[in-house]
């Protein structure tokens, strides 16, 4: 099946990998995990760069946020105490959704965004958690927002560079956090995912209210408009359904062999609602707790 | 032949390819491979040995290819094997030591986890590593650790029970059974579990020929089209390409692949290769290469014209379409002219008077589709030469004696000249009763002289094997005030896709065993079969009932609605009983005037009773939970039946041969499928013989050693191969106590078999091994006898199957939470295995009902054919299953057995339709029910309520 792949290619540092890519265009495909690349590779690859060799499977902690090496998996990722701990652990439940446990333990947070599938777990809850990603060229890296990374249906803003650490950055204090997703069975692809992110005010407003949705538009994304009607507002019922409203009227979706595109609007709205719901749930509940500092990994 | 030319091709063929050394671990051994870069880590494992990875899909879907990477799961056929540089793999070979399985094996096989095996290594090895870090691991945990380990015959409940077993080390405490028998009604441990939890090599694909060819199949990417020209000169000049055929090379022999009894039933309309391709997906050429790349890349240098003409893919307009069958040789179609494969038309009294004597008539349309078996394993077959030039055929089919007899027809070689084995099956569920590669296997074998292997891909699988038939079911019936049925018509429109393989018997099946159920002085069946340009359907656990019943019990739940009538009093007023007899099944016999069909036992009542009680019915009818909020919660119930065998079709027969220490051969040609078959016919045999199972040794399934059988399918095989062992023991039983009678000097009639011994009237006994071996030796005598044998009845097993379910009426997500299937089988003969079939047809209705679909583009194109997007359930999304086997004592079953395969697979559906509708007050009469179409249909009711609502302001 892969008989046109020439060559298998195991760098031990990110220069060398790098290297191996460059002027290759179409030649050469990156291989973290491989659970993608098997199912997608075209007939014109013919050199495989291996990238697990790279020491690039690490969850750090530093100055308040989250480093996360580009080959860590989704297995870790979702046992991960660090991560549990952060954005009431809405990272660890998506990757816990990510496909069977066996896919879990080889694909890789760097690949399903590097990937840049329109479903792509991971990408949600790291574009409500303003995750950005560093991209490692030849000389320079520089560091993008994730939000900027995704270009259209497997397609990314990278330039010949590689995909080396995914930054989580330290969250606000009073900031709930919540992920839904809808599929037609327990492991399948996500027909719609939604992440939401809000903060309150000392007067219990909306503030720095951030909801994505991912499987409805070419690329994961921010439904900026939906934010904008919950912002510095106070969330009250007929808000949050005139928010996830703006967000179905925000989104692009198709129709395909999974759902019709009308079908994933209505999804998107209840998903919508249901994630801002909780989030208000959250703060609410965490309000009447003790206005202390949230550390809860409810999933 | 050629041989010089191939010999040259060969060493042209080898093209440079660049090799790389990759050192593993492989199960604590150190490995050093030679791969090519783009080799997968499941072909180099198989490739040096590792049988026991499966190759189930090829996506990282299925997990049949699960093997431990540094100790964590993982799917080989998702990784290259250059990945694996320096790691650690284990492989279900490494499980256990010194022959031993490890614990969770053990389990395995002692919870009856184990059916046909083809997923159990990747399960074992998943549950290994999960237990390692899960030691104290609960129900929910342990099923979202298996989900990625799809399992077609099991329906996860025993697979789950025995890792919590292990996890929790857990005494056997033995299993609650009432017995009358030594061995029968014992859950007797199978016979195969153990190699097949050890992953040794016991299927198909799991040898290795020196030389074996690889063949591949074009399929044609058009629904419908002529080839006008084909132009295979370039795929054969590629090297390493030893044959390439088209319809030009081969016999052109009319024929049916369906695996029946002669003379089939279904229309001769089927050639081995043809000038016209009838769906996307039917063949078009084959080629035999050293390699499935080359063997891949030949078939894209085949040139083909093609006139591409008018494709019927709707059934309903098949009629008028463009004729599908318009050549001359083929025979036994109805109307060929109109693609009209069969007609069926029958009645009992006249419908038409029982609906004027009815106080209320009902009628419905009933929508079914097109579901697929997806065995894990898919249709594999290796043929070759044997050194006389026999051709062999080892395949996973259910049906070894037909392959025998079809292949011998359309290769044009005597019977006698083909040797079919079965090893074990990977799941058949009536896939496999169908000759599907045999034929075009062995032409390439016949063309190359050497072995040759086809191996259907899962998307192939999905494109070029059977299906479901869909249906368009109208249905009516005619009731008194009371509630007693007066007329049931069911009128059948029902697509046999490009060919018509069990068209008529599968919908034949529609009417007979389906309207009986009830008992109604008019009954009335129609159905008219029609070829459309699309994926060819088949036989499938159920054969027709499924689509059936989902229309009757759908509108039976109706009409007790209408009639303020308890759903289970208005069935229990009306079911067929005891002492009745099924006049319907006369006129619907397979292919030919059936028989009448005498109701000899039935516990239908009593699975009604309990079925009630273990889901709450009574409660839970009346008060429905969680009104708040946005889940909905309901009940729904229905009943069902099926047969036992073929009447006056179906037979089998069995060879026993006494040892000389007193165990015995027992040959006989029942084709075991993963369904314990084999441990069934054991279990038989010793009882009657009075022997532990561990005497028997059971040979199935090989054309050139047992005798014939018809196969596995029509839930035959309990009852007719059953009742073949039984008889053939009680000869050898009678001519043993004759020979012992004469060594032991005791009338042959004051002697028995029992505990391995031969007793004289309880008082004095010898042990079965020193009379075997006074017999072998002293005598000279081998003990032997054959019997064969059927039923001029079917007697049918019966089914009472309750759903409760939970609905997000903001989604239309259906969630079954618990599922619960009594069923009166007979005698159960093993009580293990029987639960491990319903639960398995349970788990495959649920899909039928909710989320199993094969569909197509408007082309014809399967446009899901992979289980990324075809659905089959896995462990996580289980419901609570409960099982409930009554027994009753049927005079036609060997010790008193009916048959259990397939009727468990009737009632999911139309018990979850009619649960909706407890809980949301709507019908659903199209399946699948998927989250979609439920949430449509909620919000088409809200918005006509909102309308109505309108209306009486």
């Amino acid at each position: 099946m892969f008989d046109h792949i020439r060559s298998f290619r195991q760098p031990f540092t990110t220069t060398e990998a790098i290297k191996l890519l460059q002027g290759r265009e179409g030649e050469a495909c990156l291989v973290a995990g491989g659970t993608d690349v098997v199912l997608r590779a075209s007939r014109s690859v013919k050199v495989l760069v291996d990238i697990s060799r790279l020491g690039l499977s690490y969850i750090k902690r530093k100055g308040g946020g989250l480093h996360i090496g580009a080959t860590t998996t989704m297995a870790a990722l979702e046992e991960s105490v660090l991560v549990r701990l952060t954005a009431d652990g809405i990272l660890a439940h998506a990757a816990a959704s990510c496909g069977s446990p066996q896919t879990r333990n080889m694909a890789t947070i760097g690949g399903n965004l590097a990937n840049a599938s329109p479903a792509a777990d991971m990408a949600t809850p790291l574009l409500v958690m303003e995750a950005e990603v560093v991209l490692q060229g030849l000389r320079i890296s520089r560091t993008l927002p994730l939000e900027g990374y995704f270009a259209g249906p497997h397609s990314t803003n990278s330039n010949r560079e590689l995909l080396v650490e995914v930054i989580v950055p330290r969250s606000k204090p009073n900031a709930a956090f919540s992920f839904k997703r809808f599929a037609r069975t327990e492991i399948d692809i996500a027909l719609v995912t939604v992440a939401a992110a809000i903060r309150w005010d000392a007067k219990q407003r909306c503030a720095d209210v951030r909801i994505a949705l991912g499987a409805v538009a070419p690329c994961p994304m921010r439904a900026h408009r939906a934010e904008a009607v919950l912002e510095g507002q106070s969330a009250d019922h007929k808000l949050i359904w005139q928010a996830a409203d703006m967000a179905a009227q925000e989104i692009a979706p198709i129709t395909d062999v999974r759902a019709s595109a009308e079908y994933r609007r209505e999804i998107a709205r209840v998903l919508t609602r249901r994630a801002v719901e909780e989030c208000i749930q959250r703060l609410t509940q965490e309000g009447s707790l003790h206005a202390g500092s949230r550390n809860g990994g409810a999933r | 032949m050629k041989k010089a030319g191939r010999t040259k091709k060969a060493k042209e063929e080898s093209v440079p390819t660049p090799k790389l050394q990759v050192c593993v671990t492989v199960n604590n051994e150190s490995r050093e491979w030679q791969i090519a870069p783009g080799d997968l880590l499941l072909d180099v494992l198989r490739r040096e040995g590792y049988y026991g990875v499966k190759r189930g899909c090829e996506t990282g879907e299925c997990g049949a290819c699960t093997v431990l990477l540094d100790g964590k799961p993982i799917n080989s056929c998702m990784m290259f094997a250059a990945q694996a540089q320096g790691r650690k793999i284990t492989t279900i070979e490494g499980l256990g030591a010194n022959g031993k399985l490890s614990t969770v094996q053990q389990e395995l096989v002692k919870h009856g986890a184990v059916q046909c095996g083809f997923c159990t290594p990747g399960m074992a090895l998943t549950a290994e590593a999960f237990l390692v870090e899960n030691p104290d691991a609960t129900h929910p945990q342990v099923a979202e650790a298996l989900s990625g380990n799809l399992c077609r015959c099991t329906g996860y409940k025993k697979p789950v029970e025995a890792i919590l077993a292990t996890a929790h080390r857990q005494q056997d405490h033995g299993r609650c059974e009432a017995h009358t028998h030594a061995v029968v009604g014992h859950s007797v441990q199978k016979v195969d579990a153990v190699k097949l939890a050890a992953g040794r090599p016991a299927f198909t694909d799991d040898i290795s020929m020196p030389g074996i060819l690889i063949g591949k199949i074009l399929a044609s990417p058009y629904a419908h089209a002529r080839i006008k020209k084909i132009d295979v000169l370039k795929a054969k000049a590629l090297p390493g390409v030893h044959a390439v055929l088209t319809y030009k090379d081969v016999p052109r022999v009319p024929h049916t692949t369906a695996g029946q009894g002669w003379p089939e039933p279904s229309p001769y309309d089927t050639y081995l290769l043809d000038n016209k391709v009838r769906f996307v997906g039917d063949r078009v050429a084959a080629v035999a290469a050293e390699s499935r790349a080359i063997a891949e890349e030949a078939l894209r240098l085949i040139e083909v014209e093609y006139e591409v003409l008018p494709a019927v893919l709707d059934m309903e307009y098949a009629r008028s379409g463009a004729v599908i069958h318009d050549e001359p040789d083929s025979t036994g179609i109805h109307d060929p002219l109109h693609n009209v494969a069969a007609e069926i038309h029958q009645q009992l009294g006249s419908v038409e008077q029982g609906f004027r004597e009815s106080g209320l008539v009902i009628e419905r349309e009933f929508r079914t589709h097109r579901q697929q078996h997806a065995m894990l394993e898919p249709h594999v077959t290796i043929t070759w030469l044997d050194s006389d030039d026999r051709l062999v055929i080892r395949s996973s089919t259910q049906i070894p004696f037909h392959v025998r007899r079809q292949v011998a027809m359309i290769l044009q070689l005597p019977l006698q000249r083909v040797h079919v084995i079965k090893p074990r099956i990977g799941g058949g569920f009536g896939g496999k009763q169908e000759m599907l590669l045999e034929d075009i296997c062995g032409a390439l074998t016949l063309a190359t002289r050497r072995p040759v292997k086809i191996e259907y891909t899962r998307k192939e699988e999905f494109y070029m094997a059977r299906s479901r038939h869909p249906q368009v079911l109208r249905m009516k019936m005619g009731f008194k005030n009371d509630g007693t049925i007066v007329a049931n018509q069911l009128d059948v429109l029902a697509g046999t896709g490009a060919y018509g393989s069990h068209s008529s018997t599968v919908q034949g099946n529609t009417g007979s065993k389906v309207l009986p159920l009830y008992r109604a002085p008019n009954m009335k069946f129609d159905c008219e079969i029609v070829y459309t340009n699309t994926p060819v359907a088949g036989a499938f656990r159920g054969y027709g009932c499924p689509q059936g019943y989902f229309a009757q019990e759908s509108l039976i739940d109706e009409v007790a609605e209408q009639l303020g009538v308890d759903p289970l009093e208005l069935r229990r007023m009306n079911l067929i009983r005891e002492g009745d007899t099924d006049e319907l099944s006369a006129q619907l016999g397979e292919g030919r005037k059936g028989l009448a069909r005498l109701i000899r036992s039935c516990g239908i009542e009593k699975c009604i009773g309990q079925g009630a009680a273990a889901l709450g019915w009574d409660e839970k009818r009346k008060n429905k939970k969680n009104e708040d909020g946005y889940l909905r919660r309901g009940v729904g119930m229905a009943c069902s039946m099926q047969g036992s065998g073929i009447a006056g079709v179906d037979w089998a027969s069995a060879v026993i041969v006494l040892n000389e220490n007193g165990s015995y051969q027992l040959h006989v040609g029942a084709a075991d499928v993963g369904a314990g078959a084999d441990t069934v016919l054991a279990q038989i045999a010793a009882e009657t013989l009075g022997v532990t199972p561990d005497m028997i040794n059971i040979f199935s399934g090989d054309t050139d050693t047992a005798p014939f059988d018809v196969g596995a399918y029509a839930s035959s095989t309990t009852i007719i191969s059953g009742g073949a062992v039984k008889k053939a023991a009680e000869k050898v039983r009678a001519s043993l106590l004759q020979i012992a009678s004469a060594i032991v000097n005791v009338p042959a009639d004051k002697l028995s078999c029992r505990d391995n011994k031969i007793v004289a009237d309880g008082v004095q006994s010898w042990t079965l091994a020193e009379i075997a071996r006074r017999i072998t030796y002293k005598e000279k005598i081998q003990v032997m006898e054959g019997a064969s044998h059927f039923n001029m009845d079917s007697p049918p097993p019966f089914c009472a199957t309750f759903a409760e379910v939970e609905v997000d009426i903001e989604t239309g997500k259906v969630r079954v939470l618990h599922l619960v299937t009594a069923v009166d089988c007979g005698t159960v003969i093993n009580p293990q295995l029987a639960e491990g079939q319903v639960e398995g047809a349970v788990a495959q209705g649920i899909g039928f009902a909710l989320t199993e679909e094969m569909l197509l583009d408007e082309h014809g194109r399967m446009i899901n054919p992979s289980f990324l997007d075809y659905k089959i359930l896995s462990a996580k999304d289980m419901p609570k299953l409960t099982t409930i086997l009554v027994e009753t004592n049927e005079p036609l079953g060997p010790y008193g057995a009916k048959s259990i395969g397939e009727i468990a697979i009737n009632g999911p559906a139309p018990a979850i339709a009619n649960a909706l509708y407890h809980a949301l007050g709507i019908r659903f009469r199209k399946l699948p029910m998927r989250a979609e179409d439920v949430l449509r249909a909620i919000h088409e009711k809200e918005k006509t309520a909102v309308q109505v609502a309108v209306v009486t302001h």
